[in-house]
């Protein structure tokens, strides 16, 4: 199959699908250049109409994208850092999650709100969270964390198609990754988990980076322990029957997010499992995930996110209880 | 304040420091050393260095984040040295390695600063309120840049200053450039002191590569708000050399920066003008810019030693930074 970077297949899919649908456009500032290389090129193909550099306002960015959203356009409202979301708490909490809702159903804010997540750039606490849990914890919000390039793209395009709001987080690590992209037209539908490698011992349910740290340390683990790696890749709507699956095969589960470990995301899996799959489990269940600390920048980083060792040790002390 | 000759020099001294340090922060980087990212502030020196070199060490200041603050905080009485070592991810630097780039330094009255451009206005705010209340005529310099401006938050905290008389200098450095979106597309009018209009404050355009000019307008902003009249903005029209950001492209939208531009700029260079202008004036020879040179080499030389052979933060002191015992 044809194989091209994560970044390149996000900007497959924006292309694509404003080729497909004219009320698509994407706002946000320097996405005519593209700050991370998503949004880059498409300017030259769809204009400045539709791909539109806006002033430094966060704000007014995420506020016109729902206004426009109710209009009948489908905005994509990019925040560049995932972490400037946070300039616009109000538009995006307060109203494009629950307008739908309080209005009775009788208004559509179908909007990508688009991001970029993840430490690795060593930049500090306002450019390196991965804030899907304070996002998960907010009813309307679909929410997807794509871990490869195939599933970026495909998962991008159902985004576009979808009459509510999607935020969608892409990992900076993952920009320049090389994966299977099919040719032509796919979509992946949202809230189907998907088993990334079978395995019998141990469940590691990971997402977006973290699933590729999963997967080395499952090679790695070869021959010794039996890795299944099973990537949720939407947490809202969450596939919780494929990872009972896993985890009535397995006995045993580890969770690794890059979100900040206490109210994140792993606890939430962690205790939707012990409800649906309880009496599966052999082991208590191990997280893997950012320390209760705001992200350090410079070498310190290193000690607030997690990283594959983590997996490693995790993996480890689930098997052998 | 009429500057007597120490006080030009110190001036010209100042530019040199922050220029040189800057560059050697991108060579730095370039080698690897520089632990996260850097906006250089080649280009606009004179606004921080004329904003800066007279404040009282207890007034505030929130820096802008070119040279991530050197052209600011130098003058104001900050260390290289720590400025460097914090880029260099050690335990000595000016947030003991833990930010990778944050400049702060409560001493000389620089309580930090954040990623996220216009956060810098509501605090100053809460300075500003501070030191109204402290009443021992403390003012804020509150920096941004021309993108910042396009911040709501700005509109909340020079409304809340000027209906409160706080005592806060509100400058910005309008580089004409917010990374690579030219300020003609982001704002209406052609200067962002009209603002100030709105808030009935006083708004001053100045040359932003004239440190005089600079420090002139900024002095008499500092002394209407020490004096209890309120809150001024001040709007230095200047420009960055390099891009945006090291490794950044340098582009405008999609497209290159006109050279033609970026050569015109560096033909009203504020340190090659201020030696043109002190040198004219017989407050400087050529003896002199040599020795100037050579000190200020000497001192960033020191300064990157420092930094590398600092040792890297213990991270046994993360969890303990939480929270103030
Ligand atoms: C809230 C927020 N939005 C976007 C950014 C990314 N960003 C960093 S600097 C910058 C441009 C700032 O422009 P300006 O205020 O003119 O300062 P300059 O960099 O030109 O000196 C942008 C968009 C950010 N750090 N924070
Ligand atoms: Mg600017």
């Amino acid at each position: 199959m044809r194989q091209i970077p994560y970044v390149m297949a996000i900007n497959e899919a924006f292309a694509e699908e404003m080729a497909r649908n004219d009320k698509i456009f994407i706002i946000g500032e320097d996405v005519q250049a593209g700050t991370f290389r998503a949004t880059t090129g498409l300017v030259k193909r769809f204009g400045p109409d539709r791909v539109m550099d806006t002033p430094l306002s966060e704000t007014v960015v995420a506020g016109a994208a729902l206004g426009a959203s109710m209009c009948g356009y489908h905005p994509v409202a990019d925040f560049m850092f995932a972490d400037f979301m946070w300039c616009a708490a109000d538009e995006i909490f307060l109203k494009t999650a629950k307008w739908h809702f309080i209005h009775g159903g009788k208004v559509q804010v179908p909007i990508v709100l688009f991001g970029n997540i993840g430490g690795g750039a060593r930049v500090g606490p306002e450019h390196s969270q991965c804030p899907e849990s304070v996002v998960w914890h907010t009813p309307g919000l679909k929410l997807v964390v794509p871990s490869c390039a195939g599933d970026a793209k495909g998962l991008l395009k159902t985004a576009l198609r979808d009459p509510n709001p999607v935020v969608y987080f892409y990992h900076k690590r993952l920009l320049g990754l090389p994966g299977d992209v099919p040719d032509g037209e796919y979509t992946i539908p949202f809230g189907v988990a998907d088993v990334k490698k079978e395995g019998k011992d141990v469940t590691v349910i990971a997402t977006s980076y973290m699933v590729q740290h999963a997967l080395a340390v499952a090679k790695e683990l070869e021959g010794k322990i039996s890795v299944e790696v099973v990537d949720p890749r939407t947490l809202e709507p969450f596939d919780i029957d494929t990872i009972v699956k896993s985890v009535q095969k397995t006995g045993r589960v580890v969770i690794a997010d890059e979100d900040t470990k206490r109210c994140g995301v792993t606890g939430e899996i962690a205790m939707q499992i012990m409800e649906k799959a309880f009496d599966s489990l052999d082991a208590p269940i191990q997280r893997v995930a950012a320390a209760n600390l705001p992200i350090a920048g410079g070498y310190m980083e290193q000690y607030v996110l997690p990283g594959p060792k983590d997996i490693l040790a995790a993996i480890e002390a689930v098997a052998k209880k | 304040m009429k500057l007597g000759k120490k006080e030009l020099i110190m001036l010209y001294t100042n530019l040199l420091r922050a220029r040189r340090a800057d560059e050697r922060i991108v060579k730095a980087l370039q080698e690897g050393k520089v632990v996260s990212f850097y906006h250089s502030g080649q280009g606009s020196e004179a606004v921080g260095v004329g904003a800066c070199s007279f404040l009282r060490n207890d007034d505030y200041l929130y820096p802008h984040h070119r040279g991530h603050g050197l052209a600011y905080i130098l003058p104001k009485g900050a260390s290289m040295k720590a400025h460097m070592a914090e880029h260099f991810g050690r335990a000595t630097g000016m947030a003991g390695g833990v930010a990778g780039f944050h400049g702060v330094d409560p001493e000389h009255g620089i309580f930090g600063g954040g990623g996220t451009i216009g956060s810098q206005f509501p605090v100053s705010a809460g300075w500003g309120l501070g030191a109204k209340k402290n009443n021992r005529g403390q003012v804020v310099l509150c920096c941004f840049g021309d993108g910042s401006s396009n911040r709501g938050t700005l509109h909340e905290a020079m409304n809340l200053a000027a209906v409160w008389k706080l005592p806060i200098v509100w400058i910005c450095e309008n580089n004409l450039y917010a990374q690579f979106m030219p300020i003609k597309d982001a704002y209406p009018r052609e200067d962002i002191a009209d603002l100030a209009h709105g808030y009935n404050m006083p708004g001053v355009v100045v040359d932003g590569q004239d440190v005089i000019a600079v420090h002139e307008a900024v002095s008499a902003a500092v002394e209407r708000a020490r004096n209890g009249a309120g809150p001024s903005l001040i709007e230095c029209k200047t420009y960055r050399y390099r891009s945006h950001s090291e490794g950044s492209a340098d582009i405008a939208h999609a497209e290159p920066r006109p050279a033609e531009e970026i050569e015109a700029w560096k033909k009203r260079d504020p340190i090659k003008l201020f030696q043109e202008h002190l040198l004219k004036e017989g407050i400087l020879t050529t003896a002199d810019v040599e020795r100037i040179e050579k000190e200020v080499m000497a001192e960033v030389d020191e300064a990157e030693k420092f930094a590398l052979e600092s040792p890297r933060p213990d991270p046994s002191i993360l969890p303990k930074l939480l929270y103030q015992e």
